[in-house]
């Protein structure tokens, strides 16, 4: 009793911190259990505004995904251990480029993102996926 | 008073069972621990299925990717541990992106997911992202 009126009076009294400490752990632990410290990562796709794909641009590379999963690149057909160099080859004469990849319906998603990779990888500024045409 | 003298009485604070701790660095501790911990949690849903992602050379971080979406080989879309349909990946992505504007979206495509899927879950995306779609894939080599 002694102690209490001293508490009440006194300016100097000690506040008992015990129960904000608990509440404090609590919400650490919480957090600490919430936090997810789990980063993506990925490569990182465009897919350009309806108005301003022009598909007779001329200035930009394009590879087709047929629905068998294979991959044309000027009327050719071509390996997906070849896309890197072709790009290379074409983004050398035009660093600037576009780079677009267009798939059919029954591609895998494998083979748009070894193609996305590999163009990436050659140097291209982004990839650019336009909406795929319905079957 | 007689806690007051045991306090400030060296013996009796060094020797005594009574003697008190002072706590105000641990609290500075946990504080600092508490504020770190509520600044870095984002609060991510994860998809909850099990993707086999494609490796790619160009891996790079999702910045801000928070907003996860998964399609499994089977063409199945995923959000939160819950199978969705493409209407209602559509009221997720905008629920999501209002709670927190500035998160940005990461597909997790399985390598046998159809490309199908995908385009139209990125043409519902679409009008919603401000960064670039990503693609998440594993690290190569």
């Amino acid at each position: 009793m002694r102690k209490r009126n001293r508490g009440a009076n006194e300016e100097e009294a000690e506040i008992d911190l015990t129960p904000m400490l608990d509440v404090v752990f609590i919400m650490l632990i919480f957090f600490i259990v919430v936090a997810s410290f789990l980063k993506e990562a990925g490569i990182e796709v465009n897919r350009p505004d309806k108005s301003q794909s022009d598909p007779s641009d001329a200035t930009s590379i394009v590879v087709t995904i047929t629905g068998d999963d294979q991959i044309w690149m000027e009327n050719r057909r071509i390996d997906i251990r070849a896309v890197r160099a072709n790009v290379a080859k074409l983004l050398a004469s035009d660093p600037e480029q576009s780079f677009v990849v267009r798939t059919e319906p029954g591609a895998t998603s494998k083979t748009l993102i070894a193609v996305g990779d590999a163009a990436r990888e050659a140097g291209v500024l982004a990839v650019n996926w336009p909406e795929e045409a319905k079957r | 008073m007689s806690r007051r003298g045991n306090n400030s009485g060296g013996a009796a604070s060094q020797g005594g069972g009574e003697g008190e701790i002072d706590l105000t660095p641990m609290l500075d501790v946990v504080f600092i621990m508490l504020i770190f911990f509520i600044v870095t949690s984002s609060f991510i849903k994860e998809p909850g299925v099990d993707i086999n992602k494609s490796e790619a050379l160009s891996t790079g971080a999702c910045e801000r990717g928070t907003i996860i979406f998964a399609v499994t080989a089977t063409g199945d879309i995923y959000y939160d541990k819950k199978e969705i349909t493409l209407d209602g990946a559509r009221r997720m992505a905008e629920a999501a992106k209002k709670e927190s504007p500035k998160a940005n979206f990461v597909i997790q495509a399985d390598e046998e997911s159809p490309t199908s899927v995908l385009n139209d879950l990125f043409t519902i995306l679409k009008p919603l992202m401000d960064a670039p779609l990503c693609a998440s894939t594993e690290e190569a080599g």
